[in-house]
């Protein structure tokens, strides 16, 4: 124990004694970190909006009127084949009618061209789906040329009115600010390990006459390359507390602006119930980069 | 206390340092082993450091067979031998006192023992008044007094002196010599390596003599020689 405490009071010793490259291996560290913990905020908090707006998203497939009803059980099995539905609800013709009238109570104009129609709206197949990113194959699956013919002809398939445009940018938006943000979280990964295994090399080169006379005086490998690995595993520290409060500020202090564009309450309450949790992770994450840069320097330049 | 049984050294690039070198040094004693650069004296020190490993032979340091040590035995045995430098090999940031304590902290001494120590230690090789200095603020002769009380804080039964007045005027050099034959006298094996006759021959003690890696001359009460025994 003894021995551990003067290896953890050299590293802390050797931390402080090389300030500016300390500062820039933390600094790098902070911003790996940093990243990493917006991405998964990011991730998260994207994630929860699409749900949210994912689970109103319904699929409705209008059907011709006077099919049959094999013909209406066969789509609602092919709809049920995908594996994607949650839920079929079918809608018969007088159930439209009442709904399109219960909805447009209050637009006369409506309701007249509903009247000049003959009240002829058709029946359709509801489908609620179970991920959002499968809604092209039960679209797909209901547009199959054998199912064609048993569908509305002007109007066979609809996605929530006219939201499908819209959901599907989202989508597509948030996949790609989901990928952006782990590409950016490997990119700084790799460079926090080039930088801090930078360090480690430089506190080797300057301190080879001290390593030299504890060699001499009859150090172990471990009493030596202790205070390198100790002081590695303090920029990750350092970073990871800076970047956690980096990202509570960002979450706290900015969640009522972001509220108003993505769904951050989820991730909040997240961050606010499980806070060791939270800076234990990025604390982990920080020592290994810190370890694993220190250990590969140590390896390639501390022969002992 | 050492034993060279035709002890031979080959570094890698096919030099040959040291040749069937037989040696045999007894508890107490005080040996100067001389020759000109390139001898084979540094070899001679690093393999008794375990800094380089003999390539034949047989090496027995304080009843130690090196050939039966492993990687893991070195700093261990690293502790049993004193060793001070023509540079001193101080850590320029620590004060004097953390200097000699560095030694006992990296075996594992505790603070009480080490608060025990050092003072005596300091006081032994002259610089009580000095444990709160730093290196930059002695004069060589001092810098060279602690680095001796470093190498001698753990107590060891041999002390080794690659070339210690070599940076150091007659004076300090003189003082630093009165020195290793105090600690000689205390018991402690000593082994110097110099370069100065002056001292070798005002010395009078026992004389090794290397050349091309080999022995030429081992005398009692020996005269520094050059080559040949001019």
């Amino acid at each position: 124990m003894l021995q551990l405490w003067r290896v953890l009071v050299a590293g802390a010793r050797n931390f402080f004694r090389n300030a500016w490259l300390s500062t820039a291996a933390t600094a790098v560290m902070t911003v790996t970190l940093t990243i990493i913990v917006v991405s998964f905020i990011s991730n998260s908090a994207l994630t929860d909006t699409i749900k949210g707006l994912t689970d109103k998203i319904v699929l409705s497939v209008y059907l011709q009127d006077g099919i049959t009803d094999e013909q209406k059980a066969l789509i609602q099995n092919r709809l049920k084949a995908t594996g994607d539905v949650q839920q079929i609800v079918y809608v018969t013709k007088d159930q439209a009618i009442s709904r399109y009238k219960e909805k447009n109570k209050n637009n006369p104009v409506n309701l007249e061209a509903l009247e000049l129609s003959g009240n002829n709206l058709p029946a359709s197949y509801e489908v609620h789906l179970t991920d959002r990113n499968k809604l092209n194959d039960v679209i797909k699956a209901a547009s199959s040329p054998d199912l064609k013919p048993l569908l509305d002809q002007k109007n066979p398939i609809s996605i929530s009115g006219s939201l499908k445009e819209g959901v599907q940018k989202i989508i597509h938006g948030s996949d790609f600010v989901i990928r952006l943000g782990l590409i950016a979280s490997v990119i700084f990964l790799i460079i926090s390990t080039l930088i801090i295994f930078n360090t480690i090399r430089m506190a080797i080169f300057t301190r080879r006459d001290e390593i030299e006379i504890m060699k001499l005086v009859g150090a172990t490998k471990w009493f030596i390359r202790g205070p390198f690995l100790f002081e590695a595993t303090l920029y990750g520290t350092v970073g990871a507390i800076i970047a956690t409060a980096l990202a509570y500020m960002l979450l706290l202090g900015g969640g009522p602006q972001l509220r108003d564009y993505i769904d951050v309450q989820a991730t909040t309450t997240f961050f606010t119930s499980y806070p060791i949790l939270i800076i234990g992770a990025e604390i982990l994450i920080g020592m290994c980069i810190g370890i694993f840069s220190s250990l590969l320097a140590m390896s390639r330049y501390l022969k002992l | 206390m050492i034993l060279f049984d035709r002890v031979t050294k080959v570094y890698p690039n096919q030099m040959i340092a040291l040749s069937g070198l037989n040696l045999h040094i007894q508890p107490k004693e005080f040996v100067t082993i001389v020759g000109s650069s390139g001898a084979g004296k540094s070899t001679l020190i690093k393999l008794l450091t375990r800094e380089e490993v003999h390539s034949s032979g047989k090496l027995i340091v304080g009843g130690l067979d090196y050939d039966t040590i492993t990687a893991r035995d070195v700093p261990l045995v690293r502790r049993r031998i004193g060793v001070v430098f023509q540079d001193f090999k101080l850590l320029p940031n620590r004060r004097v006192g953390e200097n000699v304590a560095f030694a006992l902290e990296v075996s594992g001494a505790r603070g009480r023992e080490i608060k025990r120590a050092v003072p005596k230690m300091l006081q032994l090789v002259g610089l009580a008044s000095k444990e709160a200095a730093y290196p930059h603020e002695l004069s060589g002769g001092e810098r060279q007094r602690v680095a001796i009380a470093r190498a001698l804080i753990r107590q060891p039964k041999i002390l080794i002196a690659d070339e210690p007045t070599g940076n150091l005027d007659p004076k300090n050099a003189w003082e630093i010599i009165e020195l290793l034959l105090k600690i000689n006298r205390f018991g402690t094996t000593v082994l110097l390596t110099t370069h100065n006759k002056e001292i070798v021959n005002a010395l009078k003690r026992r004389v090794i003599t290397i050349n091309r890696g080999r022995i030429i001359k081992d005398e009692e009460q020996g005269r520094y020689t050059l080559e040949g025994g001019k």
